[in-house]
């Protein structure tokens, strides 16, 4: 995996998307050229300079022709709550330290990722770190389904990048019923290991799940129960983001992992859930 | 394959800046808080870790420790709270994997030493004797996030005195101890270690603080309190350092709150030989060798020729 840096990002964008849901746009070269799927960045505001941590952020589409990142985040604190007020226009003093962890696959040293049925699990924001993967997955000629979960139609704002991007079939459950089936997303994905791939029937190889803890846990349970694969990606409080600092810890099998850098993706069956 | 960006070392001056921290030779003033920075390989993208004073590991026990429950940190303003409660592998992965790492890029080491009782600080001392790579021990009788050891011990007068000086029977090497602010006179605490036999003390520890999320009525951290650091605590760091430094005959060796050369200078004009960069570190992985390039430009501009110079400078 390539070296972390610590880069200068220049704010191209920040728009809203959705429901507290936010898309920025950065120019970060390095990182955009480097980072891999399931891959995070530790963000930095020079402004910010009451709250001082870092903040980790999935990065949710590259251009690495361009040198760009994209960021999809969702307003929980103070942070991403200040970060909702940067614009281009006021040239904030951002640095992004990455590509940072361990990315989706890397247990069987990509061998996962080459598998060739693949179900995607996400549940609300979780749709972001997942999209990498899916496109690195549709490249290399995987057959990919998903299923996504949102609280409400507009939540569901990757849903045409997967669906016309990448050409996923993307099934929808919204809490609300505005969109696809009321309800959570673990129905669906419940059918869909119970069914096999879409296009042929057939067992899926690997499922990778991103969304609240709770999701994963449920689709980790599923998925051992018809003996498929699973990788999930576990969010924690954060401080340094390299490895030092052992505030982000995940509970597995073989002791406490740092999300950082042993994670964010841990093979399910590793992780003690909570 | 795209270069990362360059590793940082401290740019060349005329400045001496070489300090002696009780008998441990340092190539400038600035070394790391325990548990800031692991064993170091983990800032090695992006800074020299040979090029800082000293490289100041993270805690380490005799059989390693698994550490508190999650959540583990919480921001609060200007600062951070921590109750990771000293998690380590043990001191024989860390001499095994850690120390040849920092013995082969040439850095200079001091250990932090914890322990569940004033024995098992002397087993771990044992332990790394036996490495000519370990240049000094920061004895952590300080850490407020376990239960056994740590803080309790560096409360007291007697106990301080009693681990100390079993410490001080285990090794010839540089003995620093690290002390707890969470004392009502911290000149006592200092004084007690410097009888017992420490050849430089540290300080300051975290502050004991606790932080809760008025939503759920629920403490942010999972044990409720931690330690608070980050700029939020230089003024009482800066305090304390200069009660001390005016206690004691050793050397200190300042931090709280250290994240420019500025503040850096503050401290040793406060009475500190040495500065540890801690929280900062995690705000920008390349602030140790920052605060080494701010203290030589201070340097240069107040026509300071050798850091000791600063040692204690402050005209009040």
């Amino acid at each position: 995996m390539a070296a972390l840096a610590n880069e200068p990002a220049k704010l191209l964008s920040n728009e809203p998307v959705g429901p507290r849901l936010f898309l920025m746009e950065l120019e970060s070269p390095y990182i955009a050229r480097t980072i891999l799927p399931g891959q995070f960045v530790h963000m930095r505001v020079n402004q910010m300079a009451d709250h001082i941590l870092r903040r980790p952020f999935s990065v949710y589409r590259t251009d690495p022709g361009e040198g760009r990142v994209v960021i999809l985040y969702q307003v929980v604190g103070y942070g991403t709550d200040y970060l909702t007020g940067l614009s281009p226009e006021a040239d904030p003093a951002i640095e992004l330290v990455g590509p940072v962890g361990r990315p989706w696959g890397a247990r069987t040293g990509g061998e996962r990722a080459d598998a060739g049925r693949v179900l995607l699990v996400a549940g609300g924001v979780g749709a972001a770190p997942l999209y990498l993967l899916a496109q690195q997955l549709v490249e290399r000629g995987a057959k990919v389904d998903m299923v996504m979960g949102a609280q409400t139609r507009s939540a569901l704002v990757t849903l045409s990048d997967y669906r016309e991007r990448l050409g996923i079939g993307v099934e929808c459950a919204t809490d609300d019923g505005t969109y696809g089936e009321r309800g959570f997303c673990t129905g669906l994905a419940s059918r869909r290991l119970d069914g096999g791939c879409a296009s042929d029937g057939a067992p899926y190889d690997l499922v990778c799940c991103c969304g609240p803890e709770p999701l994963m846990r449920i689709v980790s349970d599923m998925a051992a129960e018809v003996g498929v694969a699973c990788q999930v990606s576990m969010e924690r409080r954060m401080a340094c983001g390299v490895g030092a600092c052992l505030s982000c810890v995940v509970d597995t099998a073989a002791g406490k992992r740092r999300a950082c850098v042993d994670g964010p993706v841990f093979d399910a069956d590793e992780v003690v859930w909570r | 394959m795209m270069q990362a960006a360059e590793r940082l070392v401290p740019r060349p001056t005329k400045v001496a800046l070489a300090v002696d921290l009780g008998g441990l030779r340092m190539k400038n003033p600035v070394t790391v808080a325990s548990g800031t920075f692991a064993a170091g390989r983990e800032f090695h993208d992006f800074v020299d870790v040979a090029s800082l004073g000293a490289v100041t590991t993270k805690g380490v026990s005799l059989n390693g420790w698994e550490g508190n429950a999650s959540p583990r940190i919480a921001e609060t303003p200007c600062g951070m709270l921590n109750s990771i409660g000293l998690q380590n592998p043990g001191v024989r992965h860390l001499l095994e994997h850690d120390i040849p790492w920092l013995e082969s890029i040439g850095a200079t080491t001091m250990v932090n030493v914890s322990g569940h009782s004033f024995q098992e600080y002397v087993e771990v001392i044992e332990a790394l004797e036996q490495s000519q790579a370990v240049h000094a021990y920061e004895v952590n009788i300080s850490c407020p996030n376990v239960d056994a050891g740590g803080m309790a011990m560096g409360c007291r007068t007697d106990s301080v005195e009693r681990v100390v000086s079993m410490c001080r029977e285990a090794t010839a090497r540089p003995l620093i101890v690290k002390l707890t602010p969470n004392v009502t006179d911290i000149a006592e605490i200092a004084r007690a270690a410097e009888s017992a036999g420490a050849d430089g003390i540290s300080l300051i520890n975290t502050l004991l603080g606790m932080a809760i999320d008025p939503e759920r009525r629920r403490p942010q951290l999972a044990r409720v309190v931690g330690g608070l650091s980050g700029p939020a605590v230089k003024p009482i760091a800066l305090r304390m350092v200069w009660e001390v430094a005016r206690a004691v005959q050793v050397p200190v060796l300042g931090m709280g709150g250290i994240a420019s050369g500025a503040d850096a200078v503050e401290f040793m004009l406060a009475g500190a030989t040495a500065v540890a960069v801690g929280t900062a570190n995690f705000v920008d992985p390349q602030a140790t060798v920052k605060v080494i390039d701010g203290i030589a430009d201070y340097c240069e501009r107040h026509g300071v020729s050798d850091v000791n110079e600063l040692i204690g400078a402050l005209e009040c």
